[in-house]
């Protein structure tokens, strides 16, 4: 509990938008991750960058420990404010500063809802690419902290390769420039790269320059309907072996087509084994070209190819896609969400692997993922009531971490490690490697006030 | 208090079924105002998860964020894991309601709205002449109250006769193919009685008897919504004993979609007891069931505002009503959020539900909109005030007036 004076040091920075009573400390004690609730001792929304830096600069000085939330839709417990302290709501930055079209990159604030951006982005004739599942509510700062990924990934990467520069304020409050708007920038560090996937630890953003590319002339989904799940994780080995980049490639399993197609009724499949998602996009006959290719190698494995005609269900394919997740979740009370993520050419051997560990186990278990880019979402479906299936959920989320890495993969492909997967870090990346992660974070953050406990630092 | 714990318990399972994934964020109006969690539903449920798991002592104080809350039930719409937001909202109200009471003068406005129709009939005339004494005109049909507290709220203007003491009855068509009830609500029945006349004329006019019934039975609602879930039990059953007396009826026909709502959709699952017949909408009955086409004539550049209780499935249906049975120009609004009344809210927290209207108004106002159809008394009287104040001169009517307005002139 702060005292009245130190909340009073709030309030002179950030008015009204100051909160400490339980009610509203309770609503900010989870996120979208599967962990128990902690809760802050303030909240705090500022509506300018010069708030931010005071709130951090106070924090500083008072020795309070500081989350930077988001929309708090992030899978890994990087919003849980573990030691309390103050969890700063970065939801009242939201302003679209700049859209280039000449130089094209946009300037936003942190706060700035992503299909927000995409939107108005997409207004100028451009896009951007960056698509994660979440992006109809999750925030361009969230994207950047958590480096966060999508469904177009395969082709056009992730958030992080979008970043062109970043304002944000270290711990003492000190305003901190990184990168800019040209496309070369060597001048010093790399620092809009140190804060992406910094999951608010080294820094508080505040604004972000975002590269922009051209919007595609032409696109053409398919949905391909397999009655043998690996034939499908065949197929998308396959594609990449013979060159092809589509702009997705999507997988999802017997269990989560049936789930989705329960929940949103836009006409999957329900008998079929596995699906598969793709959109090739580009230049018209580059497009066409790709397109017979892939139908190609689909029939020869087998399956049935469906192509979108129009643009209604285009998006509803989408859609269905982006509710996988949030779908599952209709079947069980908890539901835990992994992202092992594998080189794409071991697809098959990863599905292999989650199967059997399924199997082994006793556990339901949904898996839809990014496959195109190896980046598998195994979703376990359960009951944190139930102690017995617990303990041998906890067992199984090891195994596929460890099946992961073991097929030379990593433990998050786009969800970051948070508080979650922090005891699995050392795993994939060796105690030298944490060793060097500990001192740049003492370096810049001596007290450990910047989001402490993730990642297990 | 270990009662009322226990009943919160018991919205666990409701409850769990919430992962907290924030997709609600996306589609919830306040939020989109404020960006607060106590304004989203996952914030709303983590509350209450919070009151029975023992984080939250004094449960009464999470009411105020129950309460703003619209109901307007995006967030039930856009859940993929299928919470039951409105179920675990009003129940969830319901219990804290009986530790936080209801102040006595809103209690007795409340009890008698529900359980006295009659005398809100009688006390019509008195409302009507109230208003024109207390207020001043601001255009036709709409008045700004003197009185304090009302926020400087323009309203439309209360009828001197409520609309069953004119139609109570059988209406007979000539001609006849079927008999329906028309249930008008409150708000037709003592506000927007024209839209009631419209109804009424209209279907008798394709060969619809229309039964009005004599008394006017709210349909329970606005008791709901503050947390009184007893009183709109009383009132959804009230309601299915009167309607049931109407044996040689096909169907219920209503022009507000929150009493259609209220008792077709929440009503069984709050009482356990069927609605004696299907409760239609009016424009869905004609285009549907009697498949009417007629060409009105009305000109201008209209809009359509589309209510938060209406079937998202008929939001094209009434686009296509509109689109053929004028000669208006269409212009969808891009803004497609919920317009601020929300029942009780507007009345609660004015100055916020302001802010949904005006930015409302301001598309139609860009997109030079002279006449605003809305399939809503509720919504009509919000954007009728915020029209007034933000100086848009524009019509807000029903489209089934538009039909009405045909069918005398050409008779």
């Amino acid at each position: 509990m702060l005292s009245k004076n130190l909340i009073a040091k709030f309030a002179e920075i950030a008015g009204k938008n100051v909160w400490t009573e339980e009610e509203d400390l309770m609503c900010y004690a989870y996120d979208a991750s599967f962990g128990e609730m902690c809760v802050p001792e303030i909240v705090v929304k500022p509506e300018t960058a010069e708030q931010v830096g005071r709130i951090v600069r106070l924090c500083c000085e008072e020795n309070i420990p500081l989350v930077t939330r988001g929309a708090g839709t992030n899978l890994s417990g990087g919003t849980l404010p573990i030691k309390g302290g103050c969890v700063l709501l970065m939801s009242g930055l939201n302003k679209i500063l700049e859209i280039n079209t000449e130089d094209m990159y946009a300037v936003v604030q942190s706060g700035v809802i992503t299909a927000d951006l995409a939107m108005a982005v997409s207004a100028k004739g451009l896009l951007y690419p960056p698509d994660p599942g979440s992006m109809k509510m999750s925030t361009i700062g969230g994207n950047v902290a958590e480096n966060a990924g999508g469904l177009r990934a395969l082709k056009y990467g992730v958030t992080g390769d979008y970043v062109m520069g970043t304002k944000f304020f270290d711990i003492e409050g000190n305003a901190v420039i990184a990168g800019g708007k040209t496309v070369k920038m060597v001048t010093g560090f790399n620092l809009s790269g140190l804060m992406i996937s910094s999951e608010g630890l080294l820094g508080v953003m505040t604004e972000h320059t975002l590269k922009l590319v051209p919007q595609p002339q032409a696109s053409r989904s398919m949905l391909v309907i397999y009655d043998d799940l690996m034939k499908a994780s065949v197929t998308v080995s396959e594609i990449i072996g013979a060159k092809i980049t589509p702009a997705t490639l999507e997988l999802m399993d017997r269990f989560t087509i049936k789930t989705v197609e329960e929940g949103t009724r836009i006409g999957l499949p329900t008998d079929a084994d596995g699906l598969l998602l793709i959109e090739v996009d580009g230049h018209p006959a580059a497009v066409e070209d790709e397109y017979a290719k892939i139908k190609e190698i689909c029939n020869k494995l087998g399956g049935k190819v469906h192509i979108a005609e129009t643009l209604e269900e285009r998006d509803k394919l989408w859609e269905a896609r982006r509710k996988a997740l949030s779908s599952l979740a209709r079947l069980k009370p908890t539901l835990i969400l992994e992202d092992a993520t594998v080189p794409r050419s071991r697809i098959p051997e990863m599905m292999q692997c989650i199967k059997d560990i399924t199997v082994k186990y006793d556990l339901t278990v949904g898996t839809f993922g990014h496959a195109g880019d190896g980046n598998l979402h195994p979703t376990i479906l359960t009951d944190k009531r139930n102690k017995d299936e617990m303990v041998r959920v906890e067992k199984a989320i090891d195994e596929i971490f460890a099946s992961a890495l073991k097929l030379e993969g990593t433990i998050s492909g786009e969800h970051g490690i948070g508080s979650a997967k922090a005891k699995y870090l050392e795993s994939e990346v060796g105690a030298g490697t944490i060793r060097f992660m500990k001192k740049l974070k003492d370096g810049l953050d001596p007290k450990n006030l910047l989001n402490p406990h993730k990642m297990g630092l | 208090m270990d009662e009322l714990l226990k009943e919160l318990h018991e919205l666990e399972e409701m409850m769990l079924q919430c992962m907290k994934c924030g997709t609600c964020q996306s589609d919830c109006p306040l939020y989109r105002t404020d960006g607060r969690e106590s304004s989203v539903a996952r914030g709303k449920i983590s509350l209450l998860q919070s009151v029975y798991e023992g984080r939250i002592e004094n449960a009464g104080r999470i009411l105020k964020h129950l309460d703003q809350c619209l109901l307007c039930t995006r967030c039930l719409k856009a859940c993929p894991s299928g919470v039951k937001t409105d179920e675990i909202f009003l129940r969830g109200r319901e219990v804290l309601r009986r530790i936080k009471k209801l102040p006595k003068w809103q209690k007795l406005i409340l009890k008698t709205a529900m359980e006295k129709p009659e005398l809100m009939a009688r006390m019509a005339p008195l409302m009507h002449m109230g208003l024109k004494f207390g207020s001043k005109k601001i255009k036709d049909g709409i008045y700004r109250p003197m009185i304090p507290g009302l926020g400087g709220r323009n309203v439309v203007e209360i009828k001197s006769e409520a609309f069953v003491k004119k139609y109570g009855g059988l209406n007979r068509a000539d001609n006849e193919i079927m008999r329906v009830v028309f249930y008008p609500g409150c708000a037709v029945n003592l506000i927007y009685t024209e839209w009631g006349t419209a109804v009424v004329e209209v279907l008798r006019h394709f060969g619809v008897s229309v039964y009005v019934p004599e008394t006017n039975i709210c349909c329970g609602i606005p008791a709901a919504s503050m947390g009184e879930l007893e009183m709109y039990r009383n009132a959804v059953k009230a309601n299915y004993d009167a309607l049931a007396v109407y044996k040689d009826a096909a169907y219920i026909i209503t022009s507000c979609p929150t009493c259609r709502y209220g008792l077709y959709e929440m009503g069984p699952k709050q009482t356990g007891a069927e609605c004696p017949l299907t409760v239609v909408d009016i424009l869905v009955f004609l285009e549907e069931i009697l498949s009417v086409r007629l060409q009105t004539g009305a000109e201008g550049r209209s809009t359509i505002h589309f209510p938060c209780h209406y079937q998202d499935s008929k939001k094209g249906l009434v686009e296509n009503f509109v689109r053929s049975s004028t000669n208006t120009e269409y212009m969808k609004l891009d803004n497609q959020s919920c317009c601020g009344f929300a029942g009780t809210f507007s009345i609660k927290y004015y100055e916020r539900s302001k802010g949904f209207s005006r930015s409302k108004i301001e598309e139609m106002k860009d997109k030079k909109t002279d006449k605003v159809y809305i399939p809503c008394p509720g919504c009509a009287m919000q954007l009728a005030d915020a029209a007034a104040r933000e100086g848009l001169d524009a019509e807000v009517t029903h489209p089934v007036t538009e039909l009405y307005n045909f069918i005398k002139e050409i008779k």
